[in-house]
């Protein structure tokens, strides 16, 4: 029950992370984009990089989950991450060619921010595939 | 280990519990799915007085 306990608890932190890290980003693409359009860059900066505080505390939280969880756990966690970071690392490889190729354009800002939340559903789609195999 | 854990009228949840594992882990090791660490098939044996050779084998 303790592991269950543990990992529940850890599980609501990262899901509080989640809808914390959703709020700051349209907070920060709202402030930028209005009411802080003129202001000093190291403000932008600073107001640019507020999603960071809550991904933060979702990494002190996912490592605790991962210390919290049972062996064959950490089994499903290892498979669901080789498999998203290899899915999402070659789907950039391939945008990157077709990029070079020039069949068609995208700009490397929009890239980088989808890349953490693609990181994060594939992971997730993973583990669901990954924690069937085990049942 | 299930045999053994029958015998004790346990459910899963009552093994994982005892093991501190999940019941998932549990299922997993019983259906086959899964071969746990030498500390875990250590704890198992330990849990059910045997030797871990008279719950695992190493062939199956």
């Amino acid at each position: 029950m303790e592991i269950r306990k543990a990992c529940s608890r850890r599980l609501r932190g990262c899901a509080f992370a989640s809808f914390a890290y959703l709020a700051t980003t349209a907070l920060s693409v709202w402030l930028l984009k209005g009411p802080m359009t003129d202001a000093p860059t190291s403000l932008r900066a600073m107001v640019s990089l507020l999603p960071l505080i809550p991904i933060g505390f979702a990494i002190r939280e996912v490592l605790h989950l991962v210390r919290a969880s049972d062996e064959l756990q950490r089994r499903i966690d290892l498979e669901a991450l080789a498999v998203a970071a290899l899915v999402v690392g070659l789907a950039c490889l391939s945008l990157g060619f077709l990029v070079s190729a020039q069949v068609f354009e995208i700009k490397g800002s929009s890239v980088l921010i989808w890349m953490f939340p693609a990181l994060s559903v594939t992971y997730v789609l993973a583990r669901v595939r990954a924690q069937r195999h085990y049942r | 280990m299930r045999e053994l854990r029958s015998q004790r009228q346990w459910s899963q949840a009552e093994l994982a519990e005892r093991l501190d594992v999940s019941r998932q882990t549990v299922n997993a090791i019983e259906t086959g799915k899964y071969d746990p660490s030498l500390p875990l098939a250590f704890a198992i044996a330990r849990l059910f007085g045997q030797p871990i050779e008279g719950i695992f084998d190493p062939d199956a």
